[in-house]
C-alpha cells in the first residue's frame, strides 16, 4: 500500500494519540488496531481506553464520548501518556471533551461531517470551534471523513448509515499511513471477524485502504512520522489487555495445579471479561457458570472447590460486597478459592467503566467477625497473568479464599507480553487428602484411625482438602465454629479463641512464602521512599524516571502481596526520611502501613477515575523532596527532554 | 463397580444416581452405617427427628457408595441435619445450599447431591437460588422442610405463614400474603415436584425414593411441624379424625379421591375440572365418573398440577394435596455443561493459547 | 436406640406421652404403653411430660429397670411396625414379662 512518491518521514522517540468519537463510532475497536499494529512494529505501548457506562449514551454529548488513548515509543514506557500529540475527534464532543488535553502544536483530526449546528449545541460550543480561531495552537486537519468514506465504498451498495460506520476504519487507515504501522494485522483481522457478512467486510476493508491512500496522496499532510521499535529483552511477545492475562492465569493456573477451573461469576463491568473469555476454554477443563446474583456465583465457586476443583468467581466492588459472607465462609471452611475483584469507581455503582483502587479496605476487612485472607494485586496489564497463578498457589497451598485485585485500567488497558515458557512454570501442588490422619480411642480402648478435617499441616497451618468420593473421609464441614482438629462444632470459648488467632496465623505465616522486596534505588542515595500497590506501578515508575532525571534520588517499591506484606517491608519503610504513597483511593494503603508499622507514611491520592498522570506523580514526588529540602537545580535541557 | 462415563452413555431416561458409584457385590450398608457420631440437638418433639430417621433409613436402599453422597444445607434448624449423616456434608450459609449444590453437582457427576432447607432458607432469603435451581434442572435432590415459621430465631412468622399470624414479630397479625411452595417450584418450571409429611415415614420414603430417581433438580416439600413455635399448624392432616378430609392424595395414573371412604372404597370425594380453568373439589356421587380427574403426574405441561396446588389453603390447613404433583423428563443443566466439557475438543495447548495468532520475536542480534 | 418405657408406666397408662409423640410410635398394651423402636424418631418429647418419670433414653434407663428394653422391643416382636398406633388396637396384649407382674404403681 506504498505506491505513492514517498513523503520526508520524521523521526519521534514517542507519540500518544488518541482516538475520540461517540461510543457507537467504534473508537474502542480503532484503538485496539491501532495498538495491534503498534505491538507488531515492536514500539512498547501503553493504553487507557475510557468510555461511558451506558452502552449508547446520546450521541453527539460529551457524556457519550468513547476515547482511545494509546502511548507508543521507541523506548520503554510506564503509562499511556498525559497528554495526547494526535487527537482524531469525530465529532464536537469528541473535541470539545479532549482539546484541553492536548500538548501545545498537537495535531488534531476532525470530522467536519458532524461539525454541525446541531451537534455544536450539544457538545455545547457556541460557535464552531474550527472557524472561530480557538484551535489555532493545535494543527487542525478538518476533512471530512464521513464523506470520504461514503464515497470509497459506495460499490458495495451499503446504506449510508452502514457505509458512514466504516468512518474509524478509515481514520485508522489515514493513522497508519501517518505513523507507519504495518497493516496486514488489520486486514486479516477485518477479512476474519466480518467473514460472514462480505459486504460489511469488503466496506471496512476498502475504508482502511482508502484512508492509508489518502494519507499518502493529500497534500494536507506534508509528513510521516516514524517510531523506531523500541529496545526490548530477546524473547517472544505479544500485546495482552489485563482481564485477558488475568484469565489466561486461570487457565494456566489450572493447568500447573492438575485442577479443573471453576468460575462462577454474574456478569459486571469491568470484570465479565474474564467470564466471556473463561467460557472459551472448556477444552482446558474449565467450566463456566454465569449464576443468577454475586452470591450465587461465589456460592457455586465455592461448591466446587468443596469437590475439588479450583474455585474461582470474578467480579468489581458491589459484587464482593454481596459476596462478603460467602468469602467469610470460605474463611471457616478453609477451601481454596480465588475472589477476582476487577476494581472501579465507587461507593455504590459508581463509576462502572472507570478505574479506582478504593476496595482494599472492602477485601482486607470487609465481613463480619475476625476473617483473614491473602490480598494479592496486579500491577500491569501482563502482570495480570503472574498474579492470577500467584492467588491460586496461595489458595491452594494454603487451603483459603484470596482476593486478586485488578482494576479497571489494568482490566482494558494493554501493553507488550513478554511470553512465559508455560512449561518452565512451577507447578501447584493440589495435595488431597488420601487416607485417615488421626486415631480415636473410644471408651473401651479401643483404637480407630479417623479423618480429621482440621488437622492441620504443622509448617502451612493448612488444613486437609478432602473432596467427595474419597472412602473413609465422610466429614461435615460449616460456617459454626470448629473444634480444632476434629472439625465438629464447638462453642467452647478458649477453642473460638484458638481458632481465631490459627485463622489469622495462618495468613500471616504465608509471609515465609513471598520472597523480599526489592527497592529500586539505584544510586542509593534515596531519603524518600514511594511505595504503592496496583496499576499504580506504571504511573509512580514514570514520575520516578522523571524525578531522577532531574539528578534527585528516589526510591521505588511496590507490592504484589498487601495481606500478608512482605517481610522485609517494615525494615524498608524505616530506612527512609520520608515515604510516600500514591493511590487511587483516600489513603487505603498508607491507612494500614500506619497502622502496621507506625509510620508517617504520607498519602497522596486522586479518585478521578483515571491512573495519575505522569507528569501529576512527578510533582507529588517534588512536593515531597521539596519537604526534605531537596530542590531540583533549575535546568532547561532537562526540562525540554521531560516534554 | 462400574459407572458409565457420562450421561450420554445411558440409556433413557436416565436415573438421579445413574453415574453415582454403587457398592460392589456383598457390601451392604444400614441406617448405622449412615449415622454420623454427633448429638442430634433439635427440640424434644421436632418433625425434623422423623425426617432424619426416614432419611437414614432410606439412604441404604440406594446402594451407593456413602464417600460419594454430598448434604448441603443453609441455615436454621433444619440446616443441622448433614451433620447427623455420615456422609460427606456442608452447612453453609443462609439461604446459599442450591447454589453451593449447583457448584458441587456441575463439578461432579459421580456425586449424589442432597439439599435441606427450610422455609425461611429456601425461600425467603434463598428465594432466588431456590428458583434458579429449578429452572436450571440441576441434577440435586431439595428437601424443604416447611414449619411454617422461623425456628432457630425463636418465632418470627416465616414466607409460609398464613396472613394474620401472630408471632414476636407480628404481634397484630402478618399483613403478608404467603407463598405456596409447590405453585412457586411450578412456576419456576420444576421438573420433579412433591409434598409430604413429616411423620408419615411411609410416604415420606417414598417420595424420597422417587426424588433420588430423577435425573434432575427434585423439590421435596416436608411439612414439618414445630413443636415450640409452630405447634399444631399440620393439625387438620394429621388428626386421624380430620385428615382423610384434608388429604388429597395424588398417585400418578389413579383417580384424585379422598374423604370418608365410600363403598367402592375410595373417597367419597373428588377433583374435577372448574370452568375456571382449574380444578376443584366435587362430591364423587355428584360427578360422571369419567369427570373425575386422574392423576398425570407426567403431563409435559405443569397447568393442571399448578391448579392442583392451588387447593392447599394457607391457613389452617383444611386440604392439602400431597404425593408428586410433577415429575418429567427434562435436560439437566450439569450434565449439559459437562458435555459441552467433553466434546471442546482436545486437551488444549496452553502456550498456544497464550501466544495467540500476533506473537513478534526480538531476536539478540537486534539488540 | 431409642426411647423406653419403663415399670412406672404399668397399671397407671397416663397417655400424655401418646399425645405428645409426633410419629404415633407409643402404642397401648393391657397394662402398660410401649415404644415402637423402629418407628421411634429419638426427638424425646416423650420424656419430659411423662408425670410418673416412666420414660428413659435407651443407655439411660436405671439398672433395675433395663429389662424393660427387651419390654418394649419384644412387644413388637409379632406385632411388628403396623406405622401408627392411633389405628391400631393392641390393648389386649402384654409382653410376658409385663403380664406377669404383681399389681404395680396402685398408691
Amino acid at each position: 500500500m506504498t505506491d505513492a512518491p514517498e513523503k520526508p518521514v520524521q523521526q519521534l522517540e514517542r507519540v500518544i494519540i488518541r482516538f475520540a468519537g461517540d461510543s457507537g463510532d467504534g473508537m474502542q475497536l480503532t484503538g485496539d488496531r491501532f495498538t495491534q499494529e503498534t505491538a507488531a512494529f515492536g514500539n512498547d505501548l501503553s493504553t487507557l481506553p475510557s468510555f461511558p457506562a451506558e452502552i449508547r449514551a446520546p450521541q453527539g454529548t460529551i457524556p457519550g464520548v468513547s476515547s482511545f488513548q494509546l502511548h507508543f515509543a521507541s523506548r520503554d514506557i510506564l503509562t499511556p501518556g498525559d497528554h495526547p500529540d494526535v487527537l482524531v475527534a469525530m465529532n464536537p464532543a469528541a473535541l470539545k471533551a479532549n482539546v484541553a488535553d492536548l500538548k501545545p502544536g498537537a495535531v488534531i483530526v476532525l470530522d467536519t461531517h458532524d461539525f454541525t449546528a446541531r451537534n455544536l449545541t450539544k457538545a455545547g460550543y457556541t460557535t464552531d470551534p474550527v472557524e472561530d480561531g480557538s484551535l489555532t495552537d493545535f494543527q487542525v486537519h478538518a476533512l471530512d471523513l464521513t464523506g470520504m468514506t461514503v464515497e470509497a465504498v459506495k460499490e458495495f451498495g451499503l446504506s449510508r448509515k452502514d457505509a458512514a460506520r466504516s468512518k474509524n476504519m478509515y481514520s485508522l487507515g489515514l493513522l497508519s499511513w501517518m505513523y507507519g504501522r504495518p497493516v496486514e494485522g488489520t486486514i486479516d483481522y477485518v477479512s476474519t471477524k466480518f467473514a460472514k457478512k462480505p459486504e460489511i467486510r469488503d466496506a471496512n476493508l476498502a475504508a482502511f485502504k482508502a484512508g492509508y491512500h489518502f494519507g499518502e496522496t493529500t497534500e494536507s499532510f506534508a509528513v510521516r512520522y516514524e517510531v523506531k521499535p523500541a529496545e526490548a529483552a530477546a524473547g517472544r511477545y505479544r500485546n495482552i489487555t489485563g482481564n485477558l492475562a488475568l484469565s489466561y492465569g486461570l487457565v494456566a493456573a489450572g493447568r500447573l495445579s492438575e485442577l479443573p477451573v471453576f468460575l462462577g461469576a454474574y456478569p459486571i463491568t469491568p470484570a465479565s471479561d474474564i467470564l466471556h473469555e473463561l467460557s472459551k476454554h472448556k477444552a482446558f477443563g474449565v467450566t463456566t457458570f454465569q449464576a443468577e446474583d454475586e452470591i450465587a456465583g461465589i456460592g457455586a465457586a465455592i461448591g466446587a472447590a468443596y469437590a475439588g476443583h479450583l474455585g474461582v468467581t470474578s467480579t468489581s466492588g458491589p459484587g464482593v460486597a454481596l459476596k462478603a459472607e460467602a468469602m467469610g465462609l470460605a474463611v471457616m471452611l478453609e477451601l481454596p478459592l480465588v475472589v477476582v475483584d476487577v476494581q472501579r469507581g465507587g461507593p455504590s455503582t459508581g463509576l462502572p467503566t472507570k478505574t479506582e483502587q478504593a476496595d482494599l479496605l472492602q477485601v482486607m476487612f470487609g465481613r463480619n467477625g475476625e476473617a483473614p485472607l491473602p490480598v494479592i494485586a496486579a500491577q500491569a496489564p501482563a502482570d495480570c497473568f503472574d498474579a492470577a497463578i500467584e492467588a491460586a498457589r496461595i489458595a491452594v497451598t494454603y487451603r483459603t479464599p484470596v482476593v486478586l485485585l485488578s482494576d479497571g485500567y489494568l482490566a482494558n488497558g494493554s501493553e507488550p507480553w513478554a511470553l512465559p515458557d508455560v512449561a518452565s512454570l512451577p507447578r501447584i501442588e493440589a495435595g488431597f487428602a488420601t487416607g485417615t490422619n488421626h486415631t480415636s480411642v473410644g471408651k473401651d480402648g479401643e483404637e480407630t484411625a479417623d479423618f480429621w478435617p482440621y488437622l492441620r499441616d504443622p509448617g502451612t497451618l493448612a488444613r486437609p482438602w478432602a473432596p467427595p468420593g474419597t472412602a473413609g473421609l465422610e466429614h461435615r464441614i460449616g460456617g459454626i465454629e470448629k473444634g480444632d482438629g476434629h472439625g465438629n462444632i464447638s462453642y467452647d470459648p478458649a477453642n473460638h479463641d484458638f481458632m481465631v488467632r490459627t485463622r489469622q496465623a495462618k495468613v500471616d505465616g504465608i509471609a515465609r512464602s513471598i520472597p523480599d522486596l526489592e527497592v529500586d534505588d539505584p544510586a542509593g542515595e534515596a531519603r524518600l521512599l514511594v511505595i504503592g500497590w496496583g496499576s499504580t506501578y506504571g504511573p509512580i515508575g514514570a514520575g520516578v524516571r522523571r524525578v531522577r532525571r532531574r539528578g534527585l534520588d528516589v526510591a521505588q517499591v511496590h507490592l504484589r502481596h498487601i495481606n500478608p506484606f512482605p517481610r522485609n517491608l517494615g525494615e524498608i519503610l524505616k530506612r527512609y526520611d520520608k515515604v510516600v504513597v500514591p493511590e487511587m483511593n483516600l489513603g487505603q494503603l498508607a491507612m494500614l502501613l500506619r497502622a502496621e508499622f507506625l509510620v508517617d507514611a504520607e498519602s497522596r491520592t486522586n479518585v478521578r477515575g483515571m491512573p495519575f498522570g505522569a507528569e501529576e506523580m512527578e510533582d507529588i514526588l517534588l512536593a515531597s523532596l521539596a519537604a526534605l529540602g531537596v530542590a531540583p537545580t533549575a535546568d532547561h535541557e532537562a526540562e525540554e527532554a521531560l516534554r | 463397580m462400574t459407572t458409565p462415563a457420562t450421561v450420554t452413555d445411558l440409556p433413557d431416561p436416565v436415573l438421579g444416581t445413574a453415574l453415582v458409584p454403587t457398592l460392589g457385590e456383598g457390601e451392604s450398608q444400614t441406617g448405622k452405617d449412615f449415622t454420623s457420631d454427633q448429638e442430634v440437638r433439635w427440640c424434644p418433639g421436632c418433625g425434623d427427628y422423623a425426617v432424619l430417621k426416614a432419611v437414614q433409613g432410606f439412604l441404604p436402599g440406594l446402594g451407593l457408595r456413602r464417600e460419594n453422597i454430598v448434604f448441603v444445607s443453609g441455615i436454621g434448624c433444619s440446616s443441622r441435619f448433614p451433620y447427623y449423616l455420615d456422609t460427606y456434608g456442608m452447612h453453609s450459609i443462609h439461604g446459599r445450599a442450591p447454589s453451593i449444590a449447583t457448584g458441587i453437582a456441575t463439578a461432579r457427576e459421580d456425586l449424589s447431591v442432597w439439599v435441606v432447607t427450610g422455609d425461611g432458607d429456601a425461600l425467603s432469603i434463598g428465594g432466588n437460588h431456590l428458583i434458579h435451581a429449578l429452572r436450571r434442572n440441576v441434577n440435586m435432590t431439595i428437601l424443604l422442610f416447611n414449619n411454617r415459621i422461623y425456628g432457630l430465631t425463636k418465632g418470627q412468622y416465616s414466607p409460609t405463614s398464613e396472613t394474620g399470624k401472630v408471632t414476636k414479630s407480628t404481634p397484630m397479625g402478618s399483613v403478608d400474603h404467603p407463598f405456596n411452595p409447590v405453585s412457586l417450584a411450578l412456576g419456576a418450571e420444576a421438573s420433579f415436584v412433591a409434598r409430604t409429611i413429616d411423620s408419615d415415614r411411609k410416604h415420606l420414603t417414598s417420595v424420597l425414593s422417587a426424588a433420588a430417581a430423577h435425573r434432575g433438580t427434585s423439590l421435596v416439600e416436608i411439612y414439618q411441624n414445630c413443636p415450640i413455635f409452630n405447634d399444631g399448624a399440620f393439625d387438620a392432616i394429621k388428626n386421624p379424625d380430620t385428615k382423610a378430609d384434608a388429604i388429597i392424595p395424588l398417585v400418578h395414573g389413579e383417580q384424585i379421591r379422598f374423604g370418608a371412604a365410600q363403598e367402592d372404597g375410595l373417597g367419597h370425594k373428588c377433583l374435577v375440572r372448574d370452568a375456571g380453568g382449574g380444578v376443584r373439589v366435587a362430591e364423587v356421587a355428584g360427578v360422571a365418573a369419567e369427570d373425575i380427574l386422574v392423576h398425570d403426574a407426567h403431563h409435559p405441561d405443569p397447568t393442571r398440577a399448578f391448579a392442583i396446588s392451588r387447593l392447599t389453603d394457607s391457613g389452617y390447613l383444611h386440604q392439602s394435596p400431597i404425593g408428586i404433583f410433577r415429575q418429567v423428563e427434562r435436560p439437566t443443566y450439569d450434565d449439559q455443561a459437562r458435555v459441552q466439557l467433553s466434546t471442546a475438543g482436545e486437551p488444549g495447548d496452553l502456550q498456544a493459547l497464550i501466544d495467540g495468532p500476533d506473537v513478534w520475536t526480538v531476536e539478540e542480534e537486534n539488540r | 436406640m431409642t426411647y423406653v418405657i419403663a415399670q412406672p408406666c404399668v397399671d397407671l397408662k397416663d397417655r400424655s406421652c401418646v399425645d405428645e409423640c409426633p410419629v404415633d410410635c407409643i402404642y397401648e398394651g393391657k397394662r402398660m404403653l410401649y415404644i415402637q423402636p423402629d418407628e421411634c424418631v429419638d426427638c424425646g418429647a416423650c420424656e419430659p411430660v411423662c408425670p410418673a418419670e416412666a420414660i428413659f433414653y435407651e443407655d439411660d434407663t436405671p439398672e433395675e429397670w433395663k429389662g424393660y428394653y427387651e419390654a418394649n422391643v419384644g412387644f413388637f416382636a409379632e406385632i411388628g411396625s403396623p406405622g401408627g398406633a392411633s389405628n391400631t388396637d393392641v390393648s389386649g396384649q402384654d409382653h410376658p414379662m409385663v403380664a406377669a407382674l404383681p399389681p404395680q404403681n396402685q398408691d
